[in-house]
């Protein structure tokens, strides 16, 4: 006979948690399935309803922002450059500008990069002029605010007797919101620091003089800066390195035999840091290889690519955004075909970036969207859109891969989320324990109809919707009318070509 | 450039000599080694002992200090089906997979599966035994011609602990009418309803009543719902909802006439049927009726539902029983049972069964058990001799057989020869009382039978599932823990769709794209081929016909589900759905003949005509008039 001690089974004290039975048998879990389909159901409607992406949008620029540089080795800062010549340095945690530079550049800037100076105290900022051709460095406090003047120069070449000890690393270097807000009054600073007076901030730019200015005949389109030596690239009508320390023209010129075509965009490997890759407007993507000096090998590809990103954790792995809407991925040793094709936006893509997971990117392009993708599938994982957002011409991801910037037409840098249904902020082991079931339930429905068809839809606008439409259309009727050829003509003569052999048109060594 | 080429080259093939000398070795040393160092030189340092002998610090620094992962535990999962875990292997179908990733993934899938399925039978083997014999029935000498079923209740009794035989009481309660009983799933509440109006709702473990109305009129069935908070009580016009303290809460006028009631707990549906013989299902949880289904069949004498799949099982006064899922208006299953009306249904619900097994019992005085797998024949029929009145399943598979006069009882139906009548296991006489309602109490031996002098509790040892869970229906739950389940349950309510036969179809590939006429399925290119047709073209589909017989050679212990056979795609041709042979089919039905009809007989014979001589031309019967009279046929 069943005889059940109440010992057991109530609590041995008032405090005492329940104690609790367990029974695994699935006779006792009916619905096991059904149960869990439910839950996971809940758990995609609840992914979608706190799925707010849009963080905040710096603004503060007169023109578009056309560039984005993004210091790798800071989570909390970034520089903007405008249309009209205006370089703004942003806090992204006090979402404001921290210097705002306004004739950086006449016209247009081409570039912005960071220098790969160890403390975050001597790192300068290096801009390109698309129009008048000019490199300048520049170099203020502000970029540093929260730092003492003493630490500011400790270990530079500025100091005063406290030699170089190399004490001022990443850590120490205190970044905003390392060290917490210092708004010392005795302290005075000229408009930089955390206390910022905006007049004192804008009259600090307008005085402030760059460090070095280099200059060219022909204006730059883009400048990427080597992981640690002090050397740059910049893309002009050819791809020029720069050495920081030198104030004479540039060190070489490369360039894929006798091309002469503009490039458009450059960007240093992050493992083999000698590497670099281009594109340019004769729809190409080159390699160079500065030990040797010499361009190594090229593509020539059906569109023009706009950009270009190394993957950080996958040395051999690149990425291009095409002006074909879509973006490619390619493993350099194999440059006949891409890996993976990226198929989603409705206009030529602007910009793109990797997650520094290497598992993800972002991109965004002129059809005034940002979307993220995963490294493995070629749908994008989410697309974000504002109505105030024109056209996005870059975006970057931030260091620590929760937050993800664009830089578009009108005039404003956007902090969006990386991932947009996450909870910001400190979670408890419970909750966290939580999302992890949610994610996992979802996950694992996610090929059911009923889930798959939440967790995928977004809103869009009605013309990027209508866009899509129409760009599904046309290629289906391509398609179509491909069929029909290949059904009346001989067999065997019009063969199909898989998508990814119609992206590269020649590979040349 | 070149370096970063090198440097991103494939791996270097693993050096042969560790597998090596894994093989030489017993298979049971080896797999007890995964998680050893292996031999050979280590970059790291040892500390030399004065031994001479050498210690690897970074291995004993983490033996000392830390506790290994219990999944690297091998050795110390006790003797049993725990020995066998260290062998477990990835299906070896999973090796046809190309994809590296995906291989793994399956595989790692596959291993987990079966690593919780032996931890899974460790718990029961170790945890959820009876600590007495087998299943905790009675034992007596079967040599000395001791029987079971000769034992009375009384003795039962004495040979009990006392808390055991004071669950044994009986509620005198005359000239009330005949009781209709039901429990809550955790067994720790009565709810009692006399035909002449008496409705009573108790604890029945603490003596606690909750609530006691007279509701002066005929009640016909009563329905604790998803807790013990509200019950549902099938009166003489309509149904009513109470609450715990037996106020009424709400009238359900749609449902008229009702006679029987079931509660589906996990998608909150109350399931009445009348003697107009309409199924509703009303949902308790909004309040709103989802559907009416006429059965047609008249007031069915019985009904039951399968706790494992939800189908409601409806017993005819015809001899029919069918099954309904309110997505069909129609039974899923319909099933001629007994040659008299079915007066008796119960779904087993134990392990074995998992609602598979079915018992239904009919005015014929016979009891069959149905194989919810296949219909077509009754694993087992048996006459009884008192009139059966009613059916009623333990948590263990114990079938009770209600009649005039007395229960009895069987057990270990599905096993033994099927071909004789069972041999009871107890046999409790009610003398001059007739069995009207009857259940057993979940989580507890006890049997608790509604007649016409009020309620009895009978002991039936090891007829009740002993392990509760907690998590799904606690005995001792308290108020805190309650209403987080009756939160959580409203929140995982099942959707109504979700009510199938097959309870395994969720996520299931659904391959078959019905609709489509020849043309349209041979006239699709490559491209606009699925992804499985299209593999099936390269010649590169995996198949799943030979996974699906390794699986059911070794899922020995069954889940039998799934043996089901493959579903046969119904395809339609053109041409016989068409608008003239509609015509055609209506006018011959209504058996009129005017002008139309002929004309377009007529036309359906020259077109028949015409298509039989283009067949007999293809086929070569007759050679095809080639001239100048062709034309003229």
């Amino acid at each position: 006979m069943i005889s059940r001690s109440l010992d057991d089974h109530l609590p041995s004290s008032s405090t005492a948690p329940h104690p609790l039975q367990r029974n695994l048998a699935p006779h006792l879990h009916p619905f096991q399935k059904p149960r869990e389909y439910t839950r996971a159901m809940t758990a995609v409607k609840m992914d979608r309803m706190f799925a707010k992406p849009f963080v905040d949008a710096l603004g503060g620029h007169q023109d578009g922002v056309y560039c984005l540089g993004k210091d790798s080795r800071r989570v909390g800062i970034v520089a903007g450059g405008g249309g009209d010549g205006e370089v703004i340095v942003h806090s992204l945690t006090l979402r404001r500008p921290l210097l705002k530079i306004p004739n950086a550049h006449k016209g247009m800037i081409g570039g912005l990069s960071w220098t790969s100076e160890s403390s975050d105290g001597k790192r300068q900022l290096i801009s390109v002029g698309k129009l008048d051709g000019t490199i300048k460095i520049w170099k203020s406090k502000a970029f540093t605010p929260g730092l003492r003047e003493k630490e500011v120069f400790k270990g530079s070449e500025f100091s005063h007797g406290l030699g170089d000890e190399g004490a001022m690393h990443l850590d120490e270097a205190g970044a905003i919101g390392e060290e917490g807000y210092q708004f010392d009054d005795d302290e005075e600073e000229e408009g930089g620091g955390l206390n910022i007076d905006s007049n004192k901030r804008d009259k600090l730019g307008e005085n402030l003089e760059p460090l070095l200015t280099y200059t060219n005949k022909n204006g730059f389109n883009g400048i990427d800066h080597h992981r640690t030596d002090s050397i740059f690239a910049t893309a002009s009508n050819t791809v020029q390195i720069w050495d920081e320390t030198r104030s004479n023209s540039a060190i070489s010129n490369l360039q894929f035999g006798n091309s002469l075509e503009t490039v458009n965009k450059i960007k240093f490997n992050q493992s083999e840091t000698s590497v670099l890759a281009s594109v340019g407007n004769d729809r190409t993507m080159c390699l160079y290889d500065i030990r040797t000096g010499k361009a190594e090998r090229r593509i020539v590809m059906q569109f023009v690519s706009n950009a270009i990103s190394w993957c950080p954790t996958l040395p051999t792995m690149m990425l291009l955004a095409s002006e074909d809407h879509n973006l490619y991925t390619f493993d350099i040793r194999n440059l006949n075909s891409p890996n993976q094709i990226y198929k989603g936006h409705v206009g030529g893509v602007m910009g793109c970036d990797w997650s520094p997971t290497g598992e993800e990117f972002v991109s965004g392009a002129y059809d005034r969207t940002v979307r993220l993708w995963n490294r493995e599938s070629g749908k994008s994982r989410d697309v974000y859109h504002t109505k105030r957002m024109q056209r996005v011409f870059d975006v970057t991801y931030t260091p620590t891969a929760d937050f993800v910037l664009s830089a578009s037409d009108d005039g404003n840098v956007r902090i969006w989320k990386s991932n947009a249904s996450k909870k910001l902020g400190v979670i408890s082991t419970v909750e966290r324990q939580a999302i992890e079931h949610r994610q996992k339930l979802i996950e694992r429905y996610s090929t059911e109809k009923g889930i798959k068809s939440i967790k995928e839809r977004r809103h869009v606008p009605q013309s990027i919707h209508n866009a899509t439409k129409l760009k599904r259309e046309m290629i289906e009727s391509r398609k179509v009318k491909e069929d029909r050829r290949r059904d009346h003509s001989r067999k065997g003569r019009e063969k199909p070509k898989a998508e990814r052999k119609k992206a590269v048109i020649v590979e040349q060594k | 450039m070149d370096a970063l080429l090198a440097s991103a080259g494939p791996l270097q093939p693993n050096k042969k000599n560790f597998s090596k000398g894994k093989s030489s070795g017993g298979s049971a040393s080896s797999s007890s080694n995964n998680y050893v160092k292996r031999n050979g030189s280590t970059s790291h340092q040892t500390i030399t002992r004065s031994d001479g002998s050498k210690i690897d610090a970074s291995l004993n620094s983490i033996l000392g200090s830390t506790r290994i992962p219990s999944s690297f535990h091998q050795s110390n999962l006790a003797s049993g089906s725990g020995s066998s875990s260290s062998q477990i292997k990835p299906d070896q179908s999973l090796n046809r997979i190309q994809d590296k990733k995906l291989k793994a993934k399956l595989q790692r899938q596959d291993l987990n599966f079966k690593q919780s399925k032996l931890e899974k039978n460790d718990v029961n083997e170790w945890l959820n035994k009876a600590v007495s014999g087998e299943k905790g029935t009675i034992e007596v000498d079967e040599e000395l011609g001791e029987k079971t079923w000769r034992i009375k209740q009384n003795e039962i009794q004495n040979s009990v602990g006392i808390a055991s035989s004071k669950k044994k009481f009986d509620l005198k309660l005359e000239n009330m009418g005949t009781y209709k009983i039901d429990y809550t799933r955790n067994g720790r509440h009565l709810a009692i309803a006399s035909s002449k109006g008496h409705v009573a709702t108790f604890d029945w473990q603490a003596g606690k009543l909750h609530s006691e109305i007279q509701l002066k009129e005929s009640v016909r069935d009563i329905k604790f719902l998803h807790s013990e908070d509200f019950y549902a009580v099938a009166q003489k016009k309509y149904v009513f909802i109470y609450d715990q303290n037996g106020v009424e809460l709400h009238k359900l006028k749609q449902h008229i006439d009702p006679t029987h009631m079931e509660f589906l707990p996990y998608h909150y549906l109350l399931t009445t049927v009348g003697h107009a013989g309409y199924l509703k299902y009303h949902d308790t949880s909004t309040g709103v009726m989802l559907t009416q289904i006429p059965t047609r069949l008249g007031s069915p004498h019985s009904m039951a539902q399968n706790p494992h799949s939800a189908i409601i099982h409806l017993g005819h006064a015809n001899g029919t029983m069918t099954l309904w899922s309110p997505n069909m208006t129609t039974p899923h299953v319909k099933l001629l049972a007994h040659r008299g009306p079915v007066n008796g249904i119960a779904v087993d619900p134990s392990e074995t069964s998992a609602g598979r097994y079915v018992a239904t019992s009919g005015m014929d005085g016979v009891v069959k058990i149905w194989d919810g797998r296949m219909w077509g024949k009754e694993l087992r029929s048996w006459h009884v001799r008192n009139q059966i009145t009613n059916l009623s399943y333990s948590g263990m598979g114990m079938l009770s057989v209600g009649g005039k006069s007395g229960i009895t009882i069987y057990k270990d139906l599905q096993s033994g020869n099927t071909q004789h009548s069972p041999t009871p296991y107890l046999t409790l006489g009610l003398p001059s009382l007739t069995v009207n309602s009857i259940k057993f109490c979940p989580f507890d031996d006890l049997l608790c039978v509604g007649h016409e002098k009020g309620i009895s509790n009978l002991l039936v040892p090891g007829s009740g599932e002993p392990n509760f869970d907690s998590g799904e229906t606690d005995l001792y739950e308290t108020y805190s823990r309650r209403r987080e389940r009756d939160v959580r349950g409203v929140l995982e309510k099942i959707k109504p769709e979700l009510i199938t036969l097959d309870t395994d179809f969720l996520g299931k590939i659904n391959e078959s794209r019905g609709g489509e006429t020849y043309d349209e399925r041979n006239s699709r290119s490559f491209r606009q081929l699925g992804r499985l047709e299209r593999l099936r073209v390269n010649g590169k589909a995996d198949e799943p016909q030979s996974i699906e017989e390794e699986e059911e050679d070794d899922d020995d212990d069954g889940d039998g589900n799934n043996a089901q056979t493959k579903e046969k795609v119904k395809r339609k041709m053109k041409g016989k759905g068409g608008s003239t042979s509609r015509y055609l089919r209506k006018k011959q039905k209504k058996n009129i003949v005017d002008n139309n009809l002929l004309a377009m007989k007529a036309k359906v014979a020259a077109q028949k005509k015409v298509e039989d001589t283009r067949r007999k031309i293809a086929s070569g019967e007759i050679v095809k008039e080639t001239g100048a009279l062709a034309r003229f046929g």
